[in-house]
């Protein structure tokens, strides 16, 4: 079993609770100022919170900590149970971190209802914390429906896009089929937990803890049904390849504040390294499941660049290029060793920087074009230099050049990659190729050459606010691409000890660990 | 059958809330009619005082564990009987706080729809103590008559009439249904009570007998394919009595349903578990997909109802002490989220006078309160976490997968990615679409109270629902005798599609 450190100050907790209590005390607030620049003091208090539990947080260890656990629902072992481990805590700065840019690039692109979208936008503040920091799955599977209910709004009520019902729609649909399968998933694991227990007196009969359900073993036909359950929840949401195709629905027709979050905030991926690897590992690494799984990668990657190098539109674009990304995620995550997970769970972060980034980026283009089609713009370079300065810098992370951080992750990866089988990194490396292609070719013929014809001679370069957000995410980006030791320490322990588990423990040795503890 | 009719005091004590309950209809009645000019509001809030007065009678019998039986075995109080009258009572006291607005709508006889509500509750008190063939028939009429009356209470209506009419031509055909299934049972095993039943050899004619009682008792809940006076009937009603119809008969009838399927028929689990699937999968799935297409409230509501009747089936399949514990905690959650859903129709139609779903537009600007509170109740209905319906949903559905339904529990899963689409269309009018007419919503009094308890429930179950499974635990422990223990090897038998 994980260590687990406590806090004496319920510190996730407030993390958790405080931008949905903020968005209650939103309603009684009525001018649209303040409004405003309440819900940036909230964002700002809860990205500084998150900054302290990444100080304090121990490097180098496997142990869940600033851990709370409180009893929810006995009768059926539902525990309210936070922490987090290397795995989480970078996510937690990382959505404090996004939503602050989102506040800010909403500040005046939002005009309509603001009250209503900041509300909503703390809502799924929270409800992306809960997903991170859940460490009982009916926690985090209420967290993970409940994100559905302000995401609807967001798309349904601020979305640009003339489908925007329609992408609304799909993506609740979509999302919820996905996470009824892995609703089953979890009550099966549940289950499973139940016997084992009744048969070894165990004192509480059920439990949905991540991590008492690690310490219970699984039998391996039922670990692959409840790996392809949960893969299903995960595969929806991330979405892995063929089931992506809410995504750029979704990304195109919503509000871009909605669509940093679904593009920034890799909650799909984390599940499987939160979940689907560690509850059953012998089902994650047996022979199909590893090539199946692999393969839909491989076939992101190659898909998602192939459909992104044609696309007119850029948000239709980065959409593309995110599901490329993603098979880059899921091939590294089932290579299944050392650099392939942590490449994994590095390049989860640095697509918060730069696919998110992109993606304020295209919203700093449609502010001042009212499209992101390709036919709007050309030479622009001349008339907004610094925009396509921090264009370039975010869209070289992107692609992964060596510098930026985007370089490091995808590094980690095709070395984990080309470590598990040979193969696998060939055909991703590939995608590396694409990648680079067009976002530069896109790069070049919106940015450079002479001046397009539709493009306005008045157009502003970057204001204030603008400004604020490329700084920050470009610092981001220097600073992990040049110096990412301190990101990898946080990760080392926990990742370590997901590998170790995958590849040293089988059950008979788990089945002494317990009986020695008891 | 040996009757033995000296009662003694104690005995009585537990007829104690049905006798005071009948004097108190009495009471409503007599003050009625001795004081015509009375506003009839006062008879409503009369009413109420009544119900509530049971109500703590029933909870302080609750907390005293007070059981028994009475008439030989005909009446049983057990935690599971208080649980439905308490159940029962309190939809009553929200039907009646709904109504009492609505009430101005009707003609004639306003004084007597208080006191016709009042006596279909009695009625449904009898059938959750129903212990036997007899009683459950006796008590079945007993409260369906008084439905029958108030479903076709607009009598200037042609909907209304056409509802009563429709209701009670089927209820009558599902009464000889039942009676003939009494007949086939008695003849075959000389037995009325079910626990007397329990040992009975399985003969084609106890079969045929129990399969009527299903089907009439099916017909109350509303399961497909019983459900076809569902529609007509929720529509062309008075809303409020929709509201009560959706609610407490199901109640009742699914007390009487528990009682014949685990304690009279618990041995022949491996026969009956094919027939509750098959019912259970057809209500959801025919339920859900013809909502889609309704453009009526009421009706999507009668159709979401159907859909989530077959939900609750699921926990009855289940058929153990948890699947038990499981469709009571459902109704709960259920109890809350539709009266209250159906109390925000009441009130829209209040203003507007229609029950069209397209009158719905705008309603997030005309009324913030009811657009939120009616967007929780269809959340809560189609089980989004963390409201009530949620954790109803996650309860069945683990019972059954403890035993080894997986396929019930995928159709039951497709069916909640159904049911979101349909509430979807609901919310996006109340949100999305431009109000015709911008002015604002008034609400009285009295729907507020009502609003605000389902809210309170949709939420408190959701978010803190250690004492309500406590409390359903605790109610259906008397089954334990009689449920099948735990599995922990699924047995064959069990593994319907695997």
């Amino acid at each position: 079993m994980l260590e687990e450190l406590t806090a004496g100050f319920p510190i996730l907790s407030c993390i958790l609770f405080l931008p949905v209590v903020g968005a209650i005390v939103l309603w009684f607030v009525d001018d649209e100022d303040t409004v405003r620049s309440s819900t940036l003091t909230i964002a700002l208090v809860e990205l500084a919170l998150a900054v302290f539990v990444l100080l304090r947080f121990v490097p180098e260890s496997a142990a869940m900590q600033f851990a709370e656990r409180v009893q929810w629902i006995p009768a059926l072992g539902i525990s309210y149970h936070v922490a987090v481990d290397g795995i989480s805590v970078l996510f937690v700065g990382l959505t404090a971190f996004l939503t602050v840019l989102v506040v800010v690039y909403s500040w005046d692109t939002i005009r309509q209802q603001v009250k209503l979208y900041m509300m909503c936008l703390l809502a799924l503040e929270t409800t992306t914390m809960g997903v991170f920091l859940s460490l009982d799955l009916i926690l985090f599977f209420v967290f993970w429906e409940l994100m559905l209910i302000p995401s609807y709004f967001l798309i349904k009520l601020w979305g640009g896009g003339a489908d925007r019902q329609y992408a609304a729609l799909k993506f609740v649909i979509y999302t919820l089929l996905g996470s009824v399968f892995m609703l089953v998933g979890i009550a099966l694991l549940d289950i499973n937990y139940h016997q084992w227990a009744s048969l070894h007196h165990s004192d509480h009969a059920y439990s949905f803890d991540l991590l008492e359900l690690l310490t219970v073993p699984i039998p391996i036909s039922q670990q692959i049904l409840i790996f392809w359950l949960l893969f299903l929840g995960f595969a929806f949401k991330a979405p892995v390849f063929p089931f992506h195709t809410w995504l750029p629905d979704a990304l195109l027709e919503g509000p871009i504040g909605m669509a940093v979050v679904l593009a920034g905030l890799k909650l799909g991926t984390f599940g499987f390294i939160r979940f689907s690897i560690p509850l059953v590992p012998d089902a994650s690494s047996s022979e199909t499941i590893v090539m199946v799984v692999v393969v839909l990668g491989l076939c992101a990657i190659l898909y998602g660049a192939w459909m992104a190098l044609i696309q007119p539109d850029f948000r239709r674009l980065l959409a593309y290029s995110s599901v490329s990304h993603l098979g880059f995620v899921v091939v590294g995550l089932f290579a299944l060793n050392y650099q392939g997970l942590q490449g994994s769970l590095l390049t989860m972060i640095n697509l918060g920087f730069s696919t998110a980034g992109l993606f304020f980026i295209a919203g700093f283009l449609y502010s001042r074009q009212q499209t992101t089609e390709l036919s709007a713009f050309g030479g622009m370079a001349k008339q907004v230099p610094l925009l396509a300065t921090f264009f370039l810098i975010i869209g070289l992370a992107s692609i992964g050049l060596p510098g930026t951080n985007g370089f490091v992750g995808e590094f980690l990866i095709l070395l984990g990659a080309f470590e598990a089988k040979w193969w696998v990194g060939s055909v991703a490396v590939l995608g590396v190729i694409f990648g680079a292609a067009y976002f530069l070719w896109y790069y070049e013929r919106s940015m450079l050459g002479p001046l397009g014809s539709t493009v306005k001679s008045t157009m502003s370069d970057l204001q204030l606010r603008e400004m604020i957000i490329a700084v920050a995410l470009s610092i981001m980006i220097l600073w992990i691409g040049l110096y990412p030791s301190p990101f990898l320490r946080i990760m080392n322990g926990s990742v370590q000890a997901l590998v170790d588990r995958l590849h040293h423990q089988n059950t008979a040795a788990l089945d002494n660990r317990m009986t020695e503890r008891r | 059958m040996t009757f033995s009719l000296n009662l003694s005091l104690s005995d009585l004590l537990l007829l104690l809330p049905e006798i005071f309950l009948t004097c108190w209809l009495c009471v409503v009645i007599t003050v009625d009619f001795v004081s015509p000019r009375l506003p009839k509001e006062r008879l409503a809030y009369l009413s109420v005082g009544g119900l509530l007065a049971t109500l703590g009678c029933l909870a302080w019998f609750d907390m005293n564990q007070v059981t028994g039986t009475l008439f030989g075995n005909m009446f049983v109080l057990d935690r599971m009987a208080i649980f439905f009258k308490i159940f029962i009572l309190g939809s009553t006291i929200l039907v009646i706080l709904a109504s009492i607005e609505y009430v101005d709508r009707f003609t004639l006889f306003r004084g007597e729809y208080y006191a016709l509500v009042v006596m279909s509750a009695l009625g449904m008190m009898f059938m959750a103590s129903a212990n036997d063939l007899l009683s459950v028939f006796v008590s079945l009429e007993f409260s369906t008559l008084g439905f029958y009356i108030l479903v076709s209470y607009l009598r200037d209506d042609m909907a209304s009439n056409e509802a009563g009419l429709k209701f009670f031509i089927l209820g009558v055909f599902a009464a000889g249904l039942f009676a003939y299934g009494i007949s086939l049972v008695y003849g075959e095993t000389g037995k009325l009570v079910f626990s007397d039943m329990a040992s009975a050899p399985a003969t084609p004619g106890l079969i045929i007998g129990f399969l009527l009682i299903f089907a009439a008792l099916g017909f109350k809940i509303g399961a497909v394919p019983f459900h076809s006076w569902i529609p007509d009937t929720y529509h062309g009603a008075p809303t409020p009595v929709t509201a009560f119809l959706s609610i407490a008969p199901k109640g009742a009838a699914l007390a009487i349903l528990l009682r014949i399927f685990i304690v009279a028929l618990g041995t022949f689990k491996p026969t009956w578990i094919y027939l509750l699937v098959a019912v259970s999968i057809i209500s959801m799935t025919y339920g859900n997909i013809v909502a889609i297409a309704q453009r009526n409230i009421k009706r999507l509501l009668a159709y979401s109802g159907i859909a989530q009747i077959g939900n609750v089936l699921i926990g009855l399949a289940a058929g153990t002490k948890m699947g038990n514990d499981a469709i009571l905690f459902y109704l709960l959650a259920y109890l809350f989220a539709n009266i209250g859903a159906f109390a925000v129709v009441i009130a829209v139609s209040q203003a507007i006078g229609r029950d069209e779903i397209e009158d719905y537009s705008g309603l997030g600007r005309r009324s913030p309160f009811l657009a939120f509170s009616m967007l929780l109740f269809l959340l809560s209905l189609a089980g989004v976490p963390p409201l009530a319906g949620f954790i109803g949903k996650l309860y069945i559905f683990i019972a059954a997968i403890k035993e080894g339904l997986y396929t019930l529990i995928t159709v039951g899963l497709i069916n909640i990615v159904i049911s979101m689409y349909y509430y979807l269309i609901v919310v996006k009018k109340m949100y999305i679409n431009e109000p015709v007419d911008p002015s604002p919503i008034s609400i009285s009094g009295s729907m507020k109270v009502v609003i605000y308890v389902g809210l309170a429930g949709t939420l408190l179950i959701g978010i803190y629902p250690q004492p309500f499974t406590d409390w359903v635990v605790a109610a259906t422990l008397m089954f334990a005798n009689f449920v099948a223990p735990a599995a922990t090897v699924t047995p064959p038998s069990l593994l319907i599609g695997g």
